[in-house]
């Protein structure tokens, strides 16, 4: 189009309205204007808490001792000397690690089930995902109600499968208490690993594995040599959310547990509240916040720079 | 401009008429748009704040059948407010409080159960007499403390009545959070309304010398039994022939276990001796072991304030509850407070103690609201009886209402105070199914109108006084939950294997660790004031001070 048409045409649309000052101000700060409620909410609902919580960290926050004095390292000092912080840190890690681990080798098989069309496929699909949308706490009652002495019916069940009486203290009782965590875990988290490695498996183009079955390649080799490396991105994708997401749990700890027996279910969150909201001793909660998310950033670091640097074959 | 960029522009110019032709959006339709878009967000703000508050505002008074014994305490309280007598603390708060009618006041109530009775009955009866609203903040427990403390240092006066743990009163007093009632008192109350006051519950709000609240819940632990167990000639027999003693309600912890072992063993699978909520993070725990602790000559703290809990005492009582334990239903050591209920209500066990609900749960009572028909009916209505915890029973927590430093209208607030926790208006509170709001007054325990409400009510009330002569008191001092929270995790941590005293001493190391961090010389005062209480120690109960309410 010629540049005379645009104009005429401009003509035949009559003149533009006359713009006022802030319109034309607005104009000129446009792309500003469009950022700034995300800018102003980010800033108001994430920096300046952040920001606060470092000072609080640093001083006397306690709701029981008047006066907000600076401590220096103290309440970080108290949080790396206190045991059962180092306890929870290492519950979080291990907890976490097993549960996702599981919820990893489990997603996957179902993936690979279900990746082939078969009747009733959908249907499948849609019960298998139903846990994902329960509130870790609802989770957590529905466990205890199945596990719990004397009205849950597991041991009881057990007891006529096995033929001899069973009583085990399900959620007081090392190991089973952390059986328990992680069963709860791994049936509400294991859909989660399966929608993402589903949609991994796919995106594989299917003539790969056409050209290797040609070339008489078995399907453990197929595994291997196609579908592994193409899946690795979301693998990592998959255990990367699922991790970081695991790493807070919370939820059903407060429910089935109580933290208990003594701190023995204390992970790092339930830690962390329970200075904070049972005891209110807020300075020390958000040292302990801060050290957490130290650690935390350093997982997500590692985890982040090896998902960037894996690229599909 | 090269012809390149000159390209570029023409193109970006014609897209740009093209939409404009096509009366598509252009940035400065966006912005009005954005406009109109953010002013109707900021005008539904309001809008939602108005049906949120329609949703959430009281109910109606409700009121039960006027024949019922509820009913009648019902009318008994409106009369008292409405026609006196005229120096009846309930009138003259009525009186004062129309001055001030309009007003809301904001009052923090523990979330759920706790909550109803201002929603349905205290709230809308106060805004029929007087005109004032009330706007109920329901709470989770450790939030009634930590919202009250953080809008104290906001200075938002979000709340004007605060429903609080007596334990936290002398932190919320010293933190300037509460304020002392002595002048309104002295100008509004009738004194005879405080002498009504059970003597242990009295002297609760009471703080250096001021009083910084109305008690407002009478949380005592009581024994609850199965008298057609313990009245059953088989067993009686049995228990006879077995330690040559007569089956009865327990005098000590040891006699306790003994006879739940008893039952246990004669009775199961059927029905077992005990039950207790032993579950991490439901305070039985720490209640039963300051009841036993104490009872079995345990010292809180020494004189320099070191944890005391490293003694024979805190390790016989942890034997006896090991003991209670090993008693006790399958899965003891999971139950909370309502699995507890759910297994005494359905029969599956001869002994609880607990909180004063039990007794009208037991009775079906309670379970005449909707609003706890979580509850399962009770099977073992009639069968109940009714004993004071062996030994010395803890009140369990409690409620004071405390007026908030910051309140708007602190005299407002402090007449709806006085006017709810009066004789006849907190009686009916007392009296209703669902409420949770347990007996304190001395005419409450006296109350035939009580003791009318279910068949063995008045043995239920002169209990719960009993209990209340020999009774003891948490401790009331700043570090209360990290001491309670100390003595949870020590007994849970028993439950599953630990040695006792070890997880004593590792009990005494974060007690300890809890006082250096408040001040030993600080927490030694407080200590000291809470000990001056009737019912701080075995030796020095409402009974031993001479002070025990007869009925």
């Amino acid at each position: 189009m010629q540049p005379t048409a645009t104009i005429s045409r401009l003509k035949a649309a009559g003149a533009p309205p006359r713009l006022s000052g802030f319109a034309q101000w607005a104009d000129r700060h446009f792309k500003w204007l469009l950022v700034a409620p995300a800018v102003l909410l980010i800033l108001a609902l994430s920096v300046y808490p952040l920001l606060f919580s470092l000072v609080v960290s640093f001083i006397n926050y306690d709701f029981q001792v008047p006066g907000h004095a600076f401590v220096g390292l103290k309440n970080f000092e108290r949080v790396v000397f206190d045991p059962v912080a180092r306890w929870s840190l290492w519950l979080t890690a291990w907890l976490s690690g097993i549960s996702v681990a599981i919820e990893f080798v489990l997603g996957l098989l179902v993936a690979l089930t279900m990746v082939r069309s078969f009747p009733g496929r959908g249907v499948i699909m849609s019960i298998l995902i139903v846990p994902l949308f329960i509130s870790p706490v609802i989770v957590g009652q529905a466990w205890t109600l199945l596990l719990q002495r004397p009205f849950g019916p597991t041991n009881y069940i057990l007891t006529q499968l096995l033929g001899q009486e069973v009583t085990i203290g399900w959620m007081t009782e090392s190991p089973w208490l952390y059986f328990s965590l992680i069963i709860a875990d791994v049936w509400q988290w294991t859909p989660f690993m399966f929608v993402i490695l589903l949609a991994g498996l796919t995106a594989i183009p299917p003539n790969l594995y056409e050209a290797a079955e040609l070339d008489g390649v078995n399907a453990w080799q197929a595994f291997w040599a196609i579908t592994l490396p193409h899946l690795a991105p979301m693998m990592l994708l998959a255990l990367t959310f699922r991790l970081l997401d695991a790493i807070r749990m919370f939820d059903t700890i407060f429910i089935m547990t109580g933290g208990g027996p003594g701190t023995r279910t204390y992970t790092a969150s339930y830690y962390l509240y329970t200075v904070g909201f049972t005891q209110f001793h807020l300075s020390q909660a958000t040292a302990g916040s801060w050290l957490f998310l130290i650690f935390t950033a350093l997982v997500v670091m590692l985890l982040v720079r090896r998902l960037l640097k894996t690229e599909p074959v | 401009m090269n012809d390149h960029d000159k390209r570029d522009f023409l193109a970006g110019l014609e897209a740009e008429v093209d939409a404009l032709m096509r009366g598509e959006t252009t940035r400065r339709t966006f912005i009005t748009r954005f406009g109109q878009m953010t002013g109707m967000l900021a005008a539904s703000g309001p809008i939602l704040g108005l049906m949120t508050d329609w949703a959430l505002a009281q109910q109606k008074l409700e009121l039960a059948d006027a024949g019922s014994p509820l009913g009648q305490a019902q009318a008994a309280a409106m009369k008292a407010s409405m026609e006196g007598p005229a120096d009846g603390s309930a009138f003259r708060a009525v009186e004062a409080a129309k001055t001030h009618s309009g007003v809301t006041l904001n009052m923090t109530y523990e979330v759920g159960l706790q909550a109803l009775d201002p929603r349905n009955f205290s709230g809308p009866m106060w805004e029929q007499l007087t005109g004032m609203k009330s706007n109920v903040v329901e709470l989770s427990n450790p939030d009634q403390y930590s919202k009250a403390v953080a809008e104290h240092i906001a200075g938002s006066g979000a709340y004007d009545v605060l429903d609080i743990s007596p334990a936290w009163t002398p932190s919320l007093a010293d933190g300037g959070v509460i304020a002392p009632l002595d002048d309104y008192i002295a100008k509004y109350m009738n004194p005879a309304d405080l002498e009504d006051y059970h003597p242990l519950y009295k002297a609760l709000p009471t703080y250096k010398g001021k009083i910084w609240g109305f008690f407002d819940d009478g949380d005592m632990f009581a024994l609850y039994y199965r008298k057609d167990i313990f009245e059953d000639p088989k067993m009686v027999e049995a228990y006879q022939a077995k330690f040559n003693a007569k089956l009865a309600p327990p005098k000590t912890w040891e006699e306790y276990a003994q006879i739940a072992q008893f039952i246990t063993d004669q009775m199961a699978p059927n029905v077992y001796g005990a039950g207790h909520f032993r579950k991490a993070g439901s305070p039985g725990n720490q209640f039963d072991f300051l009841q036993q602790y104490r009872a079995n000559g345990g010292k809180l703290f020494g004189d320099d304030m070191k944890a005391g809990l490293v003694s024979d005492a805190g390790v016989k009582t942890l034997q006896n509850m090991i003991a209670a334990n090993a008693a006790s239903i399958p899965g003891n050591n999971e139950l909370d407070a309502v699995s507890l209920w759910a297994a005494f209500l359905t029969g599956k066990v001869a002994m609880i103690y607990s909180w004063p609900p039990s007794g009208r749960m037991a009775a079906n009572y309670s379970q005449s609201a909707t609003a706890i028909n979580f509850i399962p009916q009770s099977q073992i209505a009639g069968k109940v009886g009714y004993a004071v915890v062996p030994g010395n029973p803890e009140h369990a927590t409690g409620f004071n209402k405390a007026l908030s430093a910051d309140s708007a209208n602190p005299e407002a607030a402090y007449l709806f105070m006085q006017w709810v926790c009066s004789p006849p208006v907190s009686l009916a509170r007392c009296m209703l199914p669902y409420a949770l709001r347990d007996p304190y007054r001395i005419s409450h325990f006296k109350s035939e109108l009580y003791g009318a409400l279910f068949p063995s009510a008045k043995e239920y009330l002169s209990n719960l006084n009993s209990s209340a002569n020999v009774g003891l008191l948490d401790p009331i001092m700043p570090g209360a939950q990290d001491y309670f929270l100390s003595i949870d995790r020590m007994c849970t941590a028993v439950w599953a294997g630990a040695d006792p005293k070890a997880s004593l001493e590792t009990a005494a190391a974060e007690w300890n660790e809890t006082t250096d961090r408040l001040g030993v010389d600080s927490q030694k005062a407080f200590y000291t004031e809470f000990l001056k209480l009737p019912g701080a120690t075995a030796d020095n109960t409402v009974e031993k001070l001479g002070m025990a309410v007869t009925l």
